[in-house]
Protein backbone atom coordinates (compact mmCIF):
# COMPACT_ATOMS: atom_id res chain seq x y z
CA UNK A 1 0.00 0.00 0.00
CA UNK A 2 1.33 3.48 -0.88
CA UNK A 3 2.34 5.67 2.02
CA UNK A 4 0.23 8.75 2.70
CA UNK A 5 3.05 10.24 4.76
CA UNK A 6 6.68 9.51 4.22
CA UNK A 7 9.10 11.37 6.50
CA UNK A 8 12.76 10.59 5.90
CA UNK A 9 15.58 11.61 8.24
CA UNK A 10 13.68 14.70 9.40
CA UNK A 11 15.73 17.06 11.57
CA UNK A 12 14.53 20.16 13.39
CA UNK A 13 16.79 22.41 15.43
CA UNK A 14 16.05 25.51 17.48
CA UNK A 15 19.39 27.29 17.65
CA UNK A 16 21.96 24.79 18.83
CA UNK A 17 19.36 22.44 20.29
CA UNK A 18 18.46 19.58 17.95
CA UNK A 19 14.84 18.70 18.75
CA UNK A 20 14.33 16.07 16.05
CA UNK A 21 17.29 14.01 14.92
CA UNK A 22 16.73 11.95 11.79
CA UNK A 23 13.12 10.81 12.18
CA UNK A 24 11.83 8.19 9.74
CA UNK A 25 8.09 7.65 9.71
CA UNK A 26 5.64 6.22 7.20
CA UNK A 27 1.87 6.18 7.51
CA UNK A 28 -0.48 4.45 5.08
CA UNK A 29 -4.18 5.17 4.51
CA UNK A 30 -6.44 4.05 7.34
CA UNK A 31 -3.64 3.81 9.90
CA UNK A 32 -4.10 5.22 13.40
CA UNK A 33 -0.62 5.97 14.71
CA UNK A 34 -0.09 7.15 18.27
CA UNK A 35 3.05 9.08 19.07
CA UNK A 36 4.09 8.68 22.69
CA UNK A 37 7.11 9.76 24.68
CA UNK A 38 8.24 11.81 27.64
CA UNK A 39 7.90 15.60 27.81
CA UNK A 40 10.30 17.30 25.42
CA UNK A 41 10.70 14.17 23.29
CA UNK A 42 9.74 16.12 20.15
CA UNK A 43 6.17 14.89 19.56
CA UNK A 44 4.65 18.32 18.95
CA UNK A 45 7.66 19.43 16.90
CA UNK A 46 7.30 16.35 14.68
CA UNK A 47 3.63 17.18 14.07
CA UNK A 48 4.58 20.78 13.27
CA UNK A 49 7.37 19.66 10.93
CA UNK A 50 4.91 17.43 9.06
CA UNK A 51 2.40 20.30 8.93
CA UNK A 52 5.05 22.63 7.49
CA UNK A 53 5.04 25.11 10.37
CA UNK A 54 8.32 24.09 12.02
CA UNK A 55 11.51 24.85 10.08
CA UNK A 56 13.04 21.56 8.97
CA UNK A 57 16.84 21.64 8.80
CA UNK A 58 17.31 18.25 7.16
CA UNK A 59 15.43 15.36 5.59
CA UNK A 60 12.24 15.31 3.53
CA UNK A 61 8.52 15.16 4.21
CA UNK A 62 6.36 13.71 1.48
CA UNK A 63 2.58 13.86 1.83
CA UNK A 64 0.32 12.07 -0.68
CA UNK A 65 3.15 12.13 -3.21
CA UNK A 66 3.98 15.83 -2.78
CA UNK A 67 7.24 17.06 -1.31
CA UNK A 68 6.34 19.51 1.48
CA UNK A 69 9.37 21.72 0.74
CA UNK A 70 8.84 21.90 -3.01
CA UNK A 71 5.03 21.88 -3.26
CA UNK A 72 3.73 23.02 0.15
CA UNK A 73 0.21 23.89 -1.01
CA UNK A 74 -0.37 20.54 -2.69
CA UNK A 75 1.08 18.68 0.30
CA UNK A 76 -0.96 20.68 2.80
CA UNK A 77 -4.19 19.83 0.93
CA UNK A 78 -3.84 16.35 2.42
CA UNK A 79 -3.25 17.28 6.06
CA UNK A 80 -5.37 18.71 8.82
CA UNK A 81 -3.70 19.99 11.97
CA UNK A 82 -5.88 20.53 15.03
CA UNK A 83 -5.20 24.03 16.31
CA UNK A 84 -3.72 24.53 19.74
CA UNK A 85 -6.39 26.25 21.94
CA UNK A 86 -4.26 29.29 22.92
CA UNK A 87 -3.62 30.08 19.24
CA UNK A 88 -7.30 30.47 18.32
CA UNK A 89 -8.44 33.91 17.06
CA UNK A 90 -10.11 35.50 20.09
CA UNK A 91 -11.70 38.35 18.13
CA UNK A 92 -13.67 36.01 15.84
CA UNK A 93 -16.65 33.82 16.65
CA UNK A 94 -16.29 30.06 16.35
CA UNK A 95 -18.36 30.07 13.16
CA UNK A 96 -16.26 32.88 11.65
CA UNK A 97 -13.08 30.93 12.47
CA UNK A 98 -14.50 27.86 10.72
CA UNK A 99 -15.44 29.98 7.67
CA UNK A 100 -11.90 31.46 7.60
CA UNK A 101 -10.34 27.99 7.58
CA UNK A 102 -12.84 26.75 4.99
CA UNK A 103 -11.88 29.71 2.80
CA UNK A 104 -8.19 28.93 3.24
CA UNK A 105 -8.92 25.40 1.96
CA UNK A 106 -10.78 26.84 -1.03
CA UNK A 107 -14.20 25.71 0.20
CA UNK A 108 -17.18 28.01 -0.48
CA UNK A 109 -18.71 27.46 2.97
CA UNK A 110 -18.30 25.50 6.18
CA UNK A 111 -18.83 21.83 5.18
CA UNK A 112 -21.88 20.02 6.53
CA UNK A 113 -19.71 17.29 8.01
CA UNK A 114 -17.89 19.89 10.13
CA UNK A 115 -21.18 21.31 11.39
CA UNK A 116 -22.39 17.77 12.10
CA UNK A 117 -19.25 17.08 14.14
CA UNK A 118 -19.79 20.38 15.99
CA UNK A 119 -23.26 19.11 16.88
CA UNK A 120 -21.81 15.76 18.02
CA UNK A 121 -19.31 17.60 20.22
CA UNK A 122 -22.07 19.89 21.60
CA UNK A 123 -20.43 23.03 20.25
CA UNK A 124 -23.21 24.29 17.96
CA UNK A 125 -24.88 26.41 20.65
CA UNK A 126 -21.74 28.53 21.20
CA UNK A 127 -20.51 28.79 17.60
CA UNK A 128 -21.80 32.37 17.29
CA UNK A 129 -20.00 33.53 20.43
CA UNK A 130 -16.54 35.12 20.33
CA UNK A 131 -13.71 32.65 21.00
CA UNK A 132 -12.51 34.96 23.81
CA UNK A 133 -15.48 33.79 25.87
CA UNK A 134 -14.86 30.05 25.31
CA UNK A 135 -13.77 27.65 28.04
CA UNK A 136 -10.72 25.39 27.51
CA UNK A 137 -12.94 22.48 26.45
CA UNK A 138 -14.82 24.62 23.92
CA UNK A 139 -11.54 25.91 22.50
CA UNK A 140 -10.22 22.36 22.23
CA UNK A 141 -13.34 21.31 20.32
CA UNK A 142 -13.07 24.28 17.97
CA UNK A 143 -9.36 23.53 17.39
CA UNK A 144 -10.29 19.95 16.45
CA UNK A 145 -13.03 21.14 14.06
CA UNK A 146 -10.60 23.55 12.38
CA UNK A 147 -8.17 20.69 11.80
CA UNK A 148 -10.83 18.41 10.36
CA UNK A 149 -12.36 20.92 7.91
CA UNK A 150 -12.51 19.57 4.38
CA UNK A 151 -11.87 16.00 5.60
CA UNK A 152 -8.13 15.88 4.83
CA UNK A 153 -6.79 12.31 4.58
CA UNK A 154 -4.07 12.80 7.22
CA UNK A 155 -5.09 14.19 10.60
CA UNK A 156 -2.41 15.56 12.91
CA UNK A 157 -3.69 15.78 16.47
CA UNK A 158 -1.73 16.97 19.48
CA UNK A 159 -3.31 15.93 22.79
CA UNK A 160 -6.81 16.57 21.40
CA UNK A 161 -8.57 15.07 24.42
CA UNK A 162 -7.21 17.63 26.90
CA UNK A 163 -10.11 19.49 28.44
CA UNK A 164 -12.82 17.52 26.62
CA UNK A 165 -15.74 16.31 28.72
CA UNK A 166 -16.03 12.48 28.82
CA UNK A 167 -19.05 12.42 26.48
CA UNK A 168 -17.36 14.56 23.83
CA UNK A 169 -14.09 12.63 24.21
CA UNK A 170 -15.95 9.35 23.64
CA UNK A 171 -17.77 10.77 20.60
CA UNK A 172 -14.54 12.09 19.12
CA UNK A 173 -12.69 8.79 19.68
CA UNK A 174 -15.54 6.98 17.93
CA UNK A 175 -15.41 9.50 15.08
CA UNK A 176 -11.65 9.00 14.62
CA UNK A 177 -11.92 5.23 14.83
CA UNK A 178 -14.70 5.26 12.22
CA UNK A 179 -12.67 7.47 9.87
CA UNK A 180 -9.62 5.23 10.19
CA UNK A 181 -11.66 2.01 9.83
CA UNK A 182 -13.31 3.25 6.63
CA UNK A 183 -9.85 4.06 5.29
CA UNK A 184 -10.93 7.68 4.71
CA UNK A 185 -8.34 9.13 6.99
CA UNK A 186 -5.10 8.33 8.72
CA UNK A 187 -4.45 9.70 12.16
CA UNK A 188 -1.18 10.73 13.76
CA UNK A 189 -1.95 11.41 17.39
CA UNK A 190 0.57 12.78 19.88
CA UNK A 191 -0.57 11.81 23.34
CA UNK A 192 0.44 11.02 26.89
CA UNK A 193 -2.68 8.92 27.33
CA UNK A 194 -1.31 5.40 26.89
CA UNK A 195 -4.80 4.03 27.40
CA UNK A 196 -6.05 5.76 24.25
CA UNK A 197 -2.94 4.70 22.33
CA UNK A 198 -3.34 1.07 23.42
CA UNK A 199 -7.05 0.83 22.73
CA UNK A 200 -7.44 2.80 19.51
CA UNK A 201 -4.13 2.93 17.68
CA UNK A 202 -3.03 0.46 15.03
CA UNK A 203 0.60 1.39 15.66
CA UNK A 204 2.36 3.14 18.53
CA UNK A 205 5.66 4.96 18.09
CA UNK A 206 7.85 5.90 21.04
CA UNK A 207 9.82 9.09 20.58
CA UNK A 208 12.69 9.97 22.93
CA UNK A 209 15.26 12.74 22.66
CA UNK A 210 14.15 13.51 19.13
CA UNK A 211 14.52 9.94 17.84
CA UNK A 212 12.21 6.99 17.27
CA UNK A 213 13.18 4.48 19.98
CA UNK A 214 10.59 1.78 19.55
CA UNK A 215 7.30 0.99 17.89
CA UNK A 216 4.53 -1.49 18.56
CA UNK A 217 2.53 -2.86 15.63
CA UNK A 218 -1.12 -3.91 15.52
CA UNK A 219 -0.40 -7.50 16.58
CA UNK A 220 1.62 -6.46 19.61
CA UNK A 221 -1.10 -3.99 20.60
CA UNK A 222 -3.78 -6.67 20.21
CA UNK A 223 -1.73 -8.95 22.45
CA UNK A 224 -1.48 -6.19 25.04
CA UNK A 225 -5.24 -5.73 25.06
CA UNK A 226 -5.69 -9.45 25.74
CA UNK A 227 -2.93 -9.75 28.33
CA UNK A 228 -3.11 -6.88 30.83
CA UNK A 229 0.33 -7.73 32.23
CA UNK A 230 1.88 -6.72 28.88
CA UNK A 231 0.65 -3.13 28.93
CA UNK A 232 2.00 -0.27 26.83
CA UNK A 233 2.88 1.49 30.08
CA UNK A 234 5.27 -1.32 31.02
CA UNK A 235 6.66 -1.48 27.49
CA UNK A 236 7.37 2.25 27.51
CA UNK A 237 8.94 2.10 30.97
CA UNK A 238 11.21 -0.75 29.85
CA UNK A 239 12.24 1.13 26.72
CA UNK A 240 12.98 4.26 28.78
CA UNK A 241 15.02 2.27 31.33
CA UNK A 242 16.97 0.56 28.58
CA UNK A 243 17.74 3.95 27.10
CA UNK A 244 18.92 5.47 30.36
CA UNK B 1 -3.86 9.14 54.57
CA UNK B 2 -1.04 11.61 54.16
CA UNK B 3 -0.67 14.09 57.00
CA UNK B 4 -1.79 17.60 56.14
CA UNK B 5 1.14 19.96 55.94
CA UNK B 6 1.26 23.66 56.09
CA UNK B 7 2.03 25.01 52.60
CA UNK B 8 4.86 27.48 52.85
CA UNK B 9 5.80 30.05 50.26
CA UNK B 10 8.95 29.40 48.33
CA UNK B 11 11.93 31.63 48.98
CA UNK B 12 11.67 33.18 45.53
CA UNK B 13 8.08 34.29 46.06
CA UNK B 14 7.82 37.48 48.01
CA UNK B 15 4.63 38.44 49.80
CA UNK B 16 5.05 42.06 48.75
CA UNK B 17 5.76 41.76 45.04
CA UNK B 18 4.21 39.80 42.20
CA UNK B 19 6.41 36.84 41.14
CA UNK B 20 5.87 37.59 37.43
CA UNK B 21 7.98 40.72 37.84
CA UNK B 22 11.15 38.64 38.07
CA UNK B 23 10.08 36.48 35.13
CA UNK B 24 9.30 39.55 33.01
CA UNK B 25 12.68 41.03 33.88
CA UNK B 26 14.47 37.81 32.86
CA UNK B 27 12.56 37.71 29.55
CA UNK B 28 13.43 41.34 28.92
CA UNK B 29 17.13 40.75 29.60
CA UNK B 30 17.25 37.71 27.38
CA UNK B 31 15.38 39.38 24.51
CA UNK B 32 18.20 41.88 24.13
CA UNK B 33 18.58 45.57 23.39
CA UNK B 34 15.63 45.73 20.97
CA UNK B 35 13.21 44.94 23.81
CA UNK B 36 14.54 47.87 25.85
CA UNK B 37 14.36 50.18 22.84
CA UNK B 38 10.75 49.14 22.22
CA UNK B 39 9.77 49.83 25.81
CA UNK B 40 11.72 53.04 26.31
CA UNK B 41 11.35 54.45 22.78
CA UNK B 42 7.90 56.01 23.04
CA UNK B 43 8.32 57.59 26.53
CA UNK B 44 11.72 59.06 25.58
CA UNK B 45 10.23 60.39 22.33
CA UNK B 46 7.39 61.99 24.29
CA UNK B 47 9.77 63.71 26.72
CA UNK B 48 11.97 64.89 23.85
CA UNK B 49 8.92 66.36 22.09
CA UNK B 50 7.92 68.17 25.30
CA UNK B 51 11.40 69.66 25.62
CA UNK B 52 11.44 70.59 21.93
CA UNK B 53 8.05 72.33 22.27
CA UNK B 54 9.31 74.29 25.29
CA UNK B 55 12.11 75.67 23.07
CA UNK B 56 9.49 77.88 21.39
CA UNK B 57 9.23 79.88 24.64
CA UNK B 58 12.91 79.65 25.59
CA UNK B 59 14.18 81.01 22.28
CA UNK B 60 11.30 82.92 20.68
CA UNK B 61 9.18 83.85 23.69
CA UNK B 62 5.92 82.73 22.03
CA UNK B 63 4.24 82.33 25.40
CA UNK B 64 2.02 79.34 24.56
CA UNK B 65 4.59 76.62 24.03
CA UNK B 66 5.01 75.69 27.71
CA UNK B 67 1.26 75.11 28.04
CA UNK B 68 1.31 72.97 24.91
CA UNK B 69 4.29 70.98 26.21
CA UNK B 70 2.50 70.42 29.52
CA UNK B 71 -0.65 69.28 27.72
CA UNK B 72 1.39 66.93 25.58
CA UNK B 73 3.06 65.53 28.72
CA UNK B 74 -0.34 65.11 30.39
CA UNK B 75 -1.94 63.26 27.50
CA UNK B 76 1.14 61.24 26.59
CA UNK B 77 1.98 60.10 30.10
CA UNK B 78 -1.64 59.16 30.68
CA UNK B 79 -1.86 57.12 27.47
CA UNK B 80 1.46 55.33 28.04
CA UNK B 81 0.80 54.54 31.71
CA UNK B 82 -2.81 53.46 31.06
CA UNK B 83 -1.90 51.08 28.25
CA UNK B 84 1.17 49.72 30.06
CA UNK B 85 -0.68 49.04 33.30
CA UNK B 86 -3.60 47.36 31.52
CA UNK B 87 -1.27 45.17 29.47
CA UNK B 88 0.67 44.10 32.57
CA UNK B 89 -2.53 43.36 34.49
CA UNK B 90 -3.90 41.34 31.60
CA UNK B 91 -0.66 39.36 31.35
CA UNK B 92 -0.50 38.73 35.09
CA UNK B 93 -4.15 38.02 35.76
CA UNK B 94 -4.90 35.94 32.67
CA UNK B 95 -1.50 34.62 31.64
CA UNK B 96 0.67 31.73 32.81
CA UNK B 97 1.00 33.13 36.33
CA UNK B 98 -2.76 33.60 36.82
CA UNK B 99 -3.05 30.52 39.05
CA UNK B 100 -0.04 31.27 41.24
CA UNK B 101 -0.76 31.78 44.94
CA UNK B 102 0.01 35.48 44.78
CA UNK B 103 -0.45 37.56 47.92
CA UNK B 104 -3.46 39.86 47.92
CA UNK B 105 -2.60 43.26 46.45
CA UNK B 106 0.82 42.12 45.22
CA UNK B 107 0.00 42.90 41.60
CA UNK B 108 -1.21 46.41 42.43
CA UNK B 109 1.79 47.09 44.69
CA UNK B 110 4.25 45.87 42.07
CA UNK B 111 2.65 47.88 39.27
CA UNK B 112 2.57 50.99 41.47
CA UNK B 113 6.27 50.52 42.24
CA UNK B 114 7.13 50.16 38.53
CA UNK B 115 5.02 53.22 37.68
CA UNK B 116 6.69 55.32 40.37
CA UNK B 117 10.16 54.24 39.22
CA UNK B 118 9.25 55.04 35.59
CA UNK B 119 7.79 58.42 36.62
CA UNK B 120 10.90 59.31 38.63
CA UNK B 121 13.12 58.35 35.67
CA UNK B 122 10.93 60.50 33.38
CA UNK B 123 11.30 63.48 35.71
CA UNK B 124 15.07 63.08 35.73
CA UNK B 125 15.19 62.77 31.93
CA UNK B 126 12.94 65.79 31.37
CA UNK B 127 15.07 67.86 33.81
CA UNK B 128 18.24 66.97 31.94
CA UNK B 129 16.58 67.69 28.58
CA UNK B 130 15.20 71.06 29.68
CA UNK B 131 18.53 72.08 31.19
CA UNK B 132 20.22 71.08 27.95
CA UNK B 133 17.86 72.80 25.51
CA UNK B 134 17.59 76.01 27.55
CA UNK B 135 21.32 76.46 27.92
CA UNK B 136 22.15 79.95 26.65
CA UNK B 137 18.53 80.64 25.62
CA UNK B 138 17.35 84.29 25.81
CA UNK B 139 14.30 83.38 27.94
CA UNK B 140 16.03 80.90 30.25
CA UNK B 141 14.10 82.39 33.17
CA UNK B 142 11.12 80.30 32.04
CA UNK B 143 12.99 77.11 32.95
CA UNK B 144 11.43 76.64 36.44
CA UNK B 145 7.94 77.19 34.97
CA UNK B 146 8.67 74.73 32.18
CA UNK B 147 9.92 72.11 34.58
CA UNK B 148 7.05 72.63 37.02
CA UNK B 149 4.44 72.53 34.25
CA UNK B 150 5.77 69.41 32.53
CA UNK B 151 6.53 67.59 35.79
CA UNK B 152 3.07 68.33 37.19
CA UNK B 153 1.52 67.19 33.92
CA UNK B 154 3.51 63.93 33.97
CA UNK B 155 2.47 63.24 37.57
CA UNK B 156 -1.17 64.14 36.91
CA UNK B 157 -1.37 62.05 33.72
CA UNK B 158 0.17 59.01 35.42
CA UNK B 159 -2.01 59.41 38.52
CA UNK B 160 -5.13 59.60 36.35
CA UNK B 161 -4.07 56.42 34.55
CA UNK B 162 -3.54 54.62 37.89
CA UNK B 163 -6.97 55.72 39.11
CA UNK B 164 -8.64 54.61 35.88
CA UNK B 165 -6.93 51.20 35.82
CA UNK B 166 -7.46 50.32 39.48
CA UNK B 167 -11.03 51.55 39.85
CA UNK B 168 -13.53 48.79 40.54
CA UNK B 169 -14.60 46.88 37.43
CA UNK B 170 -12.19 48.70 35.11
CA UNK B 171 -10.16 45.62 34.25
CA UNK B 172 -13.23 43.53 33.45
CA UNK B 173 -14.54 46.28 31.15
CA UNK B 174 -11.16 46.52 29.44
CA UNK B 175 -11.03 42.77 28.87
CA UNK B 176 -14.55 42.80 27.45
CA UNK B 177 -13.44 45.27 24.75
CA UNK B 178 -12.65 42.31 22.54
CA UNK B 179 -16.29 41.25 22.68
CA UNK B 180 -17.76 44.57 21.54
CA UNK B 181 -18.85 44.97 17.94
CA UNK B 182 -17.91 47.78 15.54
CA UNK B 183 -20.69 50.36 15.10
CA UNK B 184 -21.18 49.41 11.44
CA UNK B 185 -21.27 45.70 10.63
CA UNK B 186 -20.35 46.15 6.91
CA UNK B 187 -20.14 42.42 6.26
CA UNK B 188 -20.19 43.04 2.51
CA UNK B 189 -16.61 44.27 2.83
CA UNK B 190 -15.37 40.76 3.61
CA UNK B 191 -13.47 38.89 0.91
CA UNK B 192 -15.49 35.70 0.30
CA UNK B 193 -12.29 33.82 -0.59
CA UNK B 194 -10.87 34.40 2.90
CA UNK B 195 -13.92 35.33 4.94
CA UNK B 196 -13.71 37.22 8.23
CA UNK B 197 -10.06 38.18 7.91
CA UNK B 198 -11.36 41.72 7.41
CA UNK B 199 -13.56 41.36 10.52
CA UNK B 200 -10.49 40.31 12.45
CA UNK B 201 -8.57 43.38 11.24
CA UNK B 202 -11.48 45.73 11.97
CA UNK B 203 -12.02 44.39 15.48
CA UNK B 204 -8.30 44.54 16.25
CA UNK B 205 -8.28 48.19 15.12
CA UNK B 206 -11.43 48.92 17.10
CA UNK B 207 -10.05 47.45 20.32
CA UNK B 208 -6.89 49.57 19.96
CA UNK B 209 -8.83 52.73 19.19
CA UNK B 210 -11.10 52.33 22.20
CA UNK B 211 -8.16 51.61 24.48
CA UNK B 212 -6.01 54.43 23.12
CA UNK B 213 -8.35 57.19 24.22
CA UNK B 214 -9.32 59.10 21.10
CA UNK B 215 -10.38 62.05 23.26
CA UNK B 216 -6.77 62.46 24.38
CA UNK B 217 -5.81 62.99 20.74
CA UNK B 218 -8.36 65.79 20.29
CA UNK B 219 -7.19 67.36 23.54
CA UNK B 220 -3.56 67.18 22.47
CA UNK B 221 -4.25 68.76 19.11
CA UNK B 222 -6.32 71.56 20.63
CA UNK B 223 -3.67 72.07 23.30
CA UNK B 224 -0.93 72.74 20.79
CA UNK B 225 -2.93 75.35 18.87
CA UNK B 226 -1.81 78.94 19.64
CA UNK B 227 -4.26 81.29 21.32
CA UNK B 228 -6.39 83.29 18.94
CA UNK B 229 -6.01 80.94 15.99
CA UNK B 230 -8.93 81.07 13.51
CA UNK B 231 -11.64 78.49 14.24
CA UNK B 232 -11.58 77.04 10.73
CA UNK B 233 -7.86 76.36 10.92
CA UNK B 234 -8.28 74.66 14.30
CA UNK B 235 -11.01 72.45 12.84
CA UNK B 236 -8.79 71.67 9.86
CA UNK B 237 -5.91 70.68 12.14
CA UNK B 238 -8.14 68.43 14.26
CA UNK B 239 -9.48 66.71 11.13
CA UNK B 240 -6.00 66.16 9.72
CA UNK B 241 -4.43 64.85 12.94
CA UNK B 242 -7.36 62.66 13.96
CA UNK B 243 -7.67 61.04 10.54
CA UNK B 244 -3.93 60.44 10.39
CA UNK B 245 -3.77 58.90 13.86
CA UNK B 246 -6.78 56.71 13.06
CA UNK B 247 -5.27 55.60 9.74
CA UNK B 248 -1.91 54.78 11.34
CA UNK B 249 -3.63 52.74 14.05
CA UNK B 250 -5.79 50.85 11.51
CA UNK B 251 -2.72 50.05 9.42
CA UNK B 252 -0.77 48.68 12.37
CA UNK B 253 -3.74 46.66 13.65
CA UNK B 254 -4.37 45.24 10.16
CA UNK B 255 -0.73 44.21 9.75
CA UNK B 256 -0.71 42.55 13.19
CA UNK B 257 -3.98 40.70 12.52
CA UNK B 258 -2.69 39.54 9.12
CA UNK B 259 0.53 38.19 10.65
CA UNK B 260 -1.47 36.30 13.29
CA UNK B 261 -3.88 34.93 10.67
CA UNK B 262 -1.07 33.72 8.38
CA UNK B 263 0.62 32.00 11.35
CA UNK B 264 -2.69 30.43 12.41
CA UNK B 265 -3.32 29.17 8.88
CA UNK B 266 0.27 27.89 8.58
CA UNK B 267 -0.76 24.26 8.11
CA UNK B 268 -3.50 25.12 5.58
CA UNK B 269 -3.03 25.07 1.80
CA UNK B 270 -3.41 28.84 1.73
CA UNK B 271 -3.07 30.67 -1.59
CA UNK B 272 -0.78 33.52 -0.55
CA UNK B 273 -1.79 35.72 -3.48
CA UNK B 274 -5.41 35.51 -2.41
CA UNK B 275 -4.44 36.01 1.20
CA UNK B 276 -2.52 39.17 0.24
CA UNK B 277 -5.49 40.57 -1.69
CA UNK B 278 -7.82 39.82 1.22
CA UNK B 279 -5.37 41.39 3.69
CA UNK B 280 -5.12 44.66 1.76
CA UNK B 281 -8.87 45.13 1.46
CA UNK B 282 -9.53 46.72 4.86
CA UNK B 283 -6.39 48.91 5.01
CA UNK B 284 -7.20 50.27 1.53
CA UNK B 285 -10.83 50.99 2.44
CA UNK B 286 -9.62 52.64 5.66
CA UNK B 287 -7.09 54.76 3.73
CA UNK B 288 -9.83 55.89 1.34
CA UNK B 289 -12.06 56.76 4.31
CA UNK B 290 -9.25 58.67 6.03
CA UNK B 291 -8.48 60.68 2.92
CA UNK B 292 -11.99 62.21 3.01
CA UNK B 293 -11.56 64.04 6.36
CA UNK B 294 -7.98 64.87 5.35
CA UNK B 295 -9.29 66.49 2.16
CA UNK B 296 -11.96 68.29 4.19
CA UNK B 297 -9.23 69.52 6.53
CA UNK B 298 -7.20 70.73 3.57
CA UNK B 299 -10.19 72.65 2.18
CA UNK B 300 -10.99 74.18 5.59
CA UNK B 301 -7.37 75.13 6.20
CA UNK B 302 -7.20 76.85 2.79
CA UNK B 303 -3.56 75.90 2.50
CA UNK B 304 -3.54 73.49 -0.39
CA UNK B 305 0.20 72.85 -0.59
CA UNK B 306 0.63 72.30 3.16
CA UNK B 307 -2.39 69.99 3.28
CA UNK B 308 -1.20 68.03 0.29
CA UNK B 309 2.25 67.68 1.86
CA UNK B 310 0.54 66.53 5.06
CA UNK B 311 -1.50 63.91 3.24
CA UNK B 312 1.54 62.62 1.37
CA UNK B 313 3.51 62.39 4.64
CA UNK B 314 0.58 60.72 6.41
CA UNK B 315 0.21 58.12 3.66
CA UNK B 316 3.98 57.53 3.51
CA UNK B 317 4.26 57.02 7.27
CA UNK B 318 1.19 54.78 7.30
CA UNK B 319 2.55 52.66 4.46
CA UNK B 320 5.06 50.73 6.58
CA UNK B 321 2.41 48.21 7.75
CA UNK B 322 1.69 47.53 4.05
CA UNK B 323 5.25 46.26 3.77
CA UNK B 324 4.65 44.04 6.82
CA UNK B 325 1.52 42.60 5.18
CA UNK B 326 3.48 41.95 1.99
CA UNK B 327 6.20 40.18 3.97
CA UNK B 328 3.70 38.12 5.98
CA UNK B 329 1.93 36.91 2.85
CA UNK B 330 5.09 36.32 0.83
CA UNK B 331 6.47 32.98 2.03
CA UNK B 332 4.67 29.85 0.91
CA UNK B 333 6.21 27.81 3.69
CA UNK B 334 8.70 28.36 6.50
CA UNK B 335 10.47 25.25 5.34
Amino acid sequence: MTALLRAKRVCVAYGDARVLDGIDLEITRGEFVALIGPNGAGKTTLLHAIAGIAPVCGGTVDIAGHDLAKAPREAKQSIGLAIDPPSLPELLTGREGLALFAGARGLPAIPRTTLALAETLSLTSVLDRRVASYSLGMRQKLGILLGLIGEPPLLLLDEPFNGLDPRSALAFKAHLAALAAKGDASVLLATHSLDIAERHATRVVLLMDGRVRRSWDADELAAMREQPERSLEKGMAEACEKES
Amino acid sequence: MLPARRVTQSASMSILWHPALRADWLVLRRTGAIAFVRILGVPVLLLTCCAALACGDFYRGYGWCLAAAALLALGGSHAIAHQGLLDALERWQLGWCAALPVARGAAARTLLLITIVALTASLVIVTVLLLGVSFGAPHRGDLPYAFAGIALALVAGTALAILRVFRRGAFAAHHADGIREPVLAAEWLNDPRLPHLLDWQRRAALVRWRRGGSLVMVGLVLGTVPMGAPMLEVAALVLLVLSWSWLALVMRASADATSLAVTLLGAEPLDMRRARLASFRYPLVAAACALLPMAAGAILGRSGVAALAWMVCACAFSAWPFVRILRATRAESPA
